[in-house]
């Protein structure tokens, strides 16, 4: 292993290059740290906007009350990465309270809880712990300091003699002890240092360790509050319809039936739809049906997937194209190749579906707006609320549920919001609107289909020299970061919809990337991989074509052009070595091999499959990752393991359009992949040293194109496109 | 006037017959544990027992639960003890937790008819719905309740 400086520096305890591994079929025996208390009662608190342990603020991230109850603030939404149990941990590891007794409270919006990066309040891109690390440490150290200043003041001892220690500080030499608590008061006097000093690596007691995750408990025993679940007094509850077409409205409706049914209160229209809103959700849901709507298709009711497709296949042809990378001559190159191979590959349409349909509880009156809501763009939220209600933000308060079933990216937008809202400001109530799975995938902004060639100019070794790179793609980023939206107008290109292709691991002498922004009226924006999924599906299986092109194995070409690129090769060659690549299998059994760079993260994944006929079955998925560093090694497995099984839905299913609406609106078309189908999981991770990287959107980027090279592999048949189900294939 | 035993408590609601189940019980009886998925019968986020069989409550019409005892998540132990929720926690299992309750109670149902299930059985009887992918832990969550039960 190389000795390098930068490694041994970044060795936090975890060992040089250590490699971390969880075998998943095998038993866990996963370290089990004390759990802290339920959010139970941080939901109370959510409820009543009332922190439930008062306190002496520490600053905006830790409260501490006289009898030593320590409530650290999550900024990030809780859904289903462990950002609630992790970056707790990294604060209350800095700080030197006992981790198995601090209470966790959900933050409010404010600047305090931006992530620092964007100075945006947000949860997703895979990046709550790289921008949040460093804060997490500083806020430990930095209320640490306080309250050793605190005690060494009132024992008039050096401040460098006191230490943290599970809740405490102590005086070691004289044996003296005070609780955080008993010194709360007084700390929150002493000035909070500047650049207070972080303890070493090696002092940290939580970090890198697999923590039993603080939300857990309340997951299996029914007691976690999900957005779904929020009660507030005198709420009402609202069943909603829009027009099942992408632009269409609704033309009529009859709304003294409604009225007469059981339990309604109220019919309330909505942009392109209706709400009832009744006594409970039953009552609203029967009065939803009676009110028998009729619509009108709208302007884009021709809309179908032929058309769509061609669509892109014409403009794949004749663009116009933005051109963002453009190195070295890769027309010349590929007039002179040797040989050229240059092949299409499209991506599907692909649904949030997360578990909990979209919902939001608002109350809002002329004067405030109280939402409560499964976020994961609380600030959007606030500022499209303001804007939506003409309300100063002052008068704005958007709570979040301590939990979000799922967010995958949908739930950063504020449309489900702002509809909340609309509804409770028309009758003057509060109401909690509920959407049901039809209205969350019709609704749903979709993971954009794409377009994408890729041609190569390769020398006599099969070596390529030139890539020119075409991407068409509607907008991933521009409903989430209206920010963006002049750079975007002028440049021609999303920046995320070339993820993956921007930057490339793979070191090509010349290289040119075109791209499309496709202008569609199918709203599209992030979903769980955002542009490195797509684009990885089409890169890594173009990677393969050129392989088997130049009658090479598909891992000895990766590791040639990885040959610069250590710690790419150390996860390539970890993957094959644990997917067992140099072994022989049966015929009608292939293995196929990914590899990308995403989010901060390398990651080389082997799937190995057997085709029967019209039957797939995927048996295993292995992957070796590399995040820099390895914060929570249970948390992250997880994680990776999660995302395989979201990358196979990938290939199982699709959005598809007939007739201005999505053909599918609930999960007996919309088929997520069973717990019958899936494959052994291997995952391992290798600590590389660089900076920390993300965890959660890594594992489904490289799993797609895995597949395809793995099918084949087994079959000689290739696919340049997804679900399998196109190439009449299915999962048994 | 509707009389159900939930979790060993007899109530009585006033909803009409046809009323699914899953919202008498998350919204008459404030036990919000079983969750809304689909409306459909195609995920099982709603599981519950109904005289000890999985039954996807979001189908289930209330009024045909009369007499019938219903055991919800919140009632399959008072204090997370039972041996499913004990692997559950060992294997650390949920991700965002949607499905859980649904996943769970689903696994209960299986362990008690079928104390040491087969790979096969597990997947014939475990049709939940993961978005989040926690198949792999669900299964081995389920082989260490299974080998819980058998005294080990």
């Amino acid at each position: 292993m190389s000795g390098s400086s930068e490694l041994a520096a970044q060795d936090r305890g975890l060992g040089r290059r250590e490699f971390v591994r969880v075998v998943t079929l095998a038993t866990g025996g996963l370290a089990v740290a004390l759990v802290p208390a339920p959010l139970r009662a941080a939901a109370r608190a959510l409820l009543t906007g009332v922190a439930l342990e008062p306190g002496v603020p520490l600053g905006p991230w830790v409260r501490v009350t006289p009898d030593n109850v320590v409530t650290i603030i999550v900024s990030q939404a809780e859904m289903g990465q462990g950002i609630s149990t992790t970056l707790p941990a990294i604060l209350t590891d800095e700080l030197g309270a006992a981790w198995e007794s601090v209470r966790l409270e959900t933050a409010p919006f404010a600047t305090a809880y931006q992530n620092p990066r964007f100075h945006w309040m947000f949860t997703g891109n895979s990046e709550s712990s790289q921008a949040f690390f460093d804060l997490m440490r500083r806020t430990g150290a930095t209320v640490r300091a306080m309250l050793v200043e605190a005690a060494a003041q009132r024992w008039q001892v050096p401040s460098g003699e006191c230490r943290a220690e599970r809740s405490a500080i102590v005086h070691a030499s004289s044996g003296r002890r005070a609780t955080f608590g008993e010194l709360a008061t007084a700390a929150a006097q002493i000035p909070p240092p500047q650049d207070p000093p972080l303890k070493a690596d090696r002092e940290l007691t939580l970090v890198g360790r697999s923590l039993s995750r603080v939300d857990v408990p309340a997951k299996v025993d029914g007691s976690a509050v999900f957005g779904i679940d929020i009660a507030v007094p005198g709420m009402l509850v609202a069943a909603i319809r829009t027009a099942p077409t992408i632009a269409g409205s609704v033309r009529r409706y009859d709304e003294a039936a409604a009225r007469q049914a059981p339990g309604v209160r109220a019919v309330v229209p909505v942009p392109r739809g209706v709400a009832v809103v009744a006594d409970t959700y039953w009552h609203a849901r029967k009065g939803l049906a009676a009110l028998q709507l009729e619509y009108d298709a709208g302007p884009v009711a021709e809309i179908d997937s032929d058309l769509i497709d061609a669509r892109y296949a014409h403009i794949l042809e004749d663009g116009p194209w933005a051109t963002p990378v453009l190195e070295g001559d890769v027309a010349a190159r590929l007039g002179a190749a040797a040989q050229t191979v240059s092949e299409t590959y499209t991506n599907p349409f692909l649904a949030h579906a997360t578990m909990e349909p979209m919902n939001c509880t608002a109350d809002v009156t002329a004067d405030r707006c109280n939402v409560w809501a499964p976020t994961q763009g609380q600030e959007l939220a606030v500022h499209a609320l303001a804007a939506a209600l003409q309300m100063p933000e002052d008068r704005i308060s958007v709570r979040r549920s301590p939990y979000l079933g799922g967010g995958f990216g949908r739930r950063l937008l504020p449309d489900f919001v702002i509809q909340a809202a609309l509804v409770s400001r028309a009758i003057g109530a509060a109401v909690k609107v509920i959407w049901d799975r039809e209205e969350d995938i019709r609704r749903d902004h979709y993971r954009p289909a794409s377009t994408i060639r890729l041609a190569a100019a390769l020398d006599r070794s099969g070596a390529p020299q030139a890539l020119h790179a075409r991407v068409v793609s509607p907008t991933i980023l521009r409903p989430v970061a209206p920010f963006l939206d002049r750079q975007m107008n002028d440049t021609r290109v999303d920046p995320s919809a070339l993820e993956g292709m921007l930057e490339m691991s793979y070191a090509f002498p010349a290289r040119r990337v075109d791209f499309h922004l496709f202008d569609t009226p199918i709203p599209t924006s992030v979903l769980r991989t955002t542009g490195f999924g797509p684009n990885t599906f089409a890169l890594e299986s173009f990677v393969d074509e050129l392989a088997h092109a130049t009658r090479t194995d598909p891992v000895a070409y990766r590791r040639r052009l990885l040959r610069k690129n250590a710690r790419g090769l150390a996860v390539l060659n970890r993957a094959a070595q644990l997917g067992r690549w140099e072994t022989p299998l049966p015929s009608g059994r292939g293995r196929g091999v990914a590899y990308a760079r995403a989010f901060g993260t390398l990651i080389a994944q082997i799937v190995e499959v057997s085709v029967h006929g019209e039957l797939l079955q995927v048996h295993r998925v292995v992957s070796a990752v590399d995040p820099g560093r390895v914060l929570d090694p249970g948390i992250a497995t997880a994680a990776i393991e999660g995302g395989v099984i979201f990358g196979l839905a990938g290939t199982k299913t699709e959005i598809t359009f007939n007739q201005g609406a999505a053909r599918q609106s609930n999960f007996d078309r919309y088929v997520l992949p069973y717990l019958a189908e899936a494959p052994e999981l291997v995952t391992e991770f290798i600590a590389g040293g660089g900076p920390l990287g993300g965890i959660g959107e890594v594992s489904p980027v490289t799993l797609p194109a895995a597949l395809a090279n793995a099918i084949f592999a087994a079959t000689g048949r290739r696919l340049r496109s997804m679900p399998v189900t196109r190439h009449g294939l299915r999962f048994a | 006037m509707l009389e159900l035993t939930v979790n060993g408590t007899i109530h009585q609601v006033d909803v009409e017959d046809d009323t699914p189940l899953l919202w008498v019980l998350r919204e008459q009886l404030g036990l919000s544990g079983t969750k809304f998925g689909c409306g459909i019968a195609a995920c099982g986020a709603c599981t519950v027992h109904v005289d000890g069989q999985a039954v996807r409550s979001c189908s289930f019409p209330a009024g045909a639960a009369g007499g019938r005892s219903i055991t919800t998540i919140e009632g399959l132990s008072p204090d997370r003890s039972h041996p499913v929720q004990q692997a559950w926690i060992q294997e650390q299992v949920p991700q965002c937790g949607y499905c859980q309750s649904g996943m769970i109670m689903a696994a209960a149902a299986l362990l008690k008819e079928r104390p040491a299930p087969s790979e096969a059985e597990i997947d014939a009887a475990m049709t939940n719905l993961c978005r989040c992918g926690t198949y792999a832990r669900v299964r081995r969550a389920i082989h260490r309740a299974a080998a819980t039960g058998r005294g080990r």
